[in-house]
């Protein structure tokens, strides 16, 4: 039952993850990725990995798509134009994927045979190596994020 | 469900996002690309932090998630504050650093 859950969210994912790279519209393909995100989190979930995928849904779907829903609000998607499509760069981008594709399954050949232990993980099992072992990096994360919301506001800001 | 299935969604959520950062001209598109391969990443992570045993991989992906949405909000104030001036989120009118 694992197993066809897992691909069944894996291929949605990897579906609505092409459906936002190649469609004209914006708005539909920040749609779709927010649905190739959520399957992500299913993803997870059938792996074990329970909180993993509660912080993608709530993160990736909930705040970042949002974030760029609400930033395409404020253009005028008609003055976005169409875009050409070059033969170069379709054959460029199909050639160096495919590459990158058959690398990463290259690498992957020695995992063959391993079987994934899909013990839950939740909330309190994260909590005991993110507040001891990588506390620090915990609290560098913290000050980027501060960092980068302080740059965002001064960017956008309108000049007087 | 071994290793290698993770390997393989990884793979193709990295191609397909590697595709849309070569071909697409809307920087918004680009940015949905730049997620995926954030996201292939995190992918490969869990696999191997549940292969492994331990939670180490998964305490990767939560900072991986705080790094992209850090360059999510100062990448989209770049884009809002180049539209405003340009009317345009097309790559190719932003050549005036071009060599």
């Amino acid at each position: 039952m694992r197993e066809v859950f897992f691909y069944l969210f894996a291929f949605l994912s990897v579906a609505f993850a092409v459906i936002s790279v190649t469609h004209k519209n914006v708005i539909k393909g920040g749609v779709s990725l927010l649905a190739s995100f959520v399957s992500l989190g299913a993803v997870y979930f059938t792996a074990g990995a329970e909180f993993i995928g509660i912080v993608q849904v709530i993160v990736y779907g909930g705040a970042i798509v949002v974030l760029y829903l609400f930033a395409l609000m404020t253009m005028d998607l008609r003055s976005f134009g169409r875009e050409p499509l070059r033969v170069i760069s379709l054959a460029a981008g199909g050639t160096i994927s495919l590459i990158i594709f058959l690398s990463v399954l290259y690498g992957g050949l020695k995992f063959t045979s391993g079987s994934i232990r899909t013990a839950i993980s939740g909330a309190g099992d994260i909590a005991l190596p993110l507040f001891y072992k990588f506390l620090l990096p915990f609290e560098v994360v913290s000050v980027l994020l501060l960092v980068a919301t302080v740059g965002a506001v001064a960017i956008g800001r309108r000049e007087e | 469900m071994t290793p290698f299935d993770f390997f393989i969604l990884s793979g193709l959520l990295f191609s397909v996002g590697l595709f849309g950062v070569i071909v697409r001209r809307n920087v918004i598109s680009l940015f949905f690309s730049l997620e995926l391969l954030l996201n292939s990443a995190n992918v490969l992570l869990v696999g191997f932090s549940k292969l492994h045993g331990n939670l180490f991989g998964e305490v990767f992906v939560f900072f991986v998630l705080a790094v992209a949405a850090a360059e999510a909000a100062v990448g989209l104030a770049v884009v809002v504050a180049l539209y405003r001036y340009r009317k345009s989120v097309n790559t190719e009118d932003f050549s005036l650093l071009r060599w």
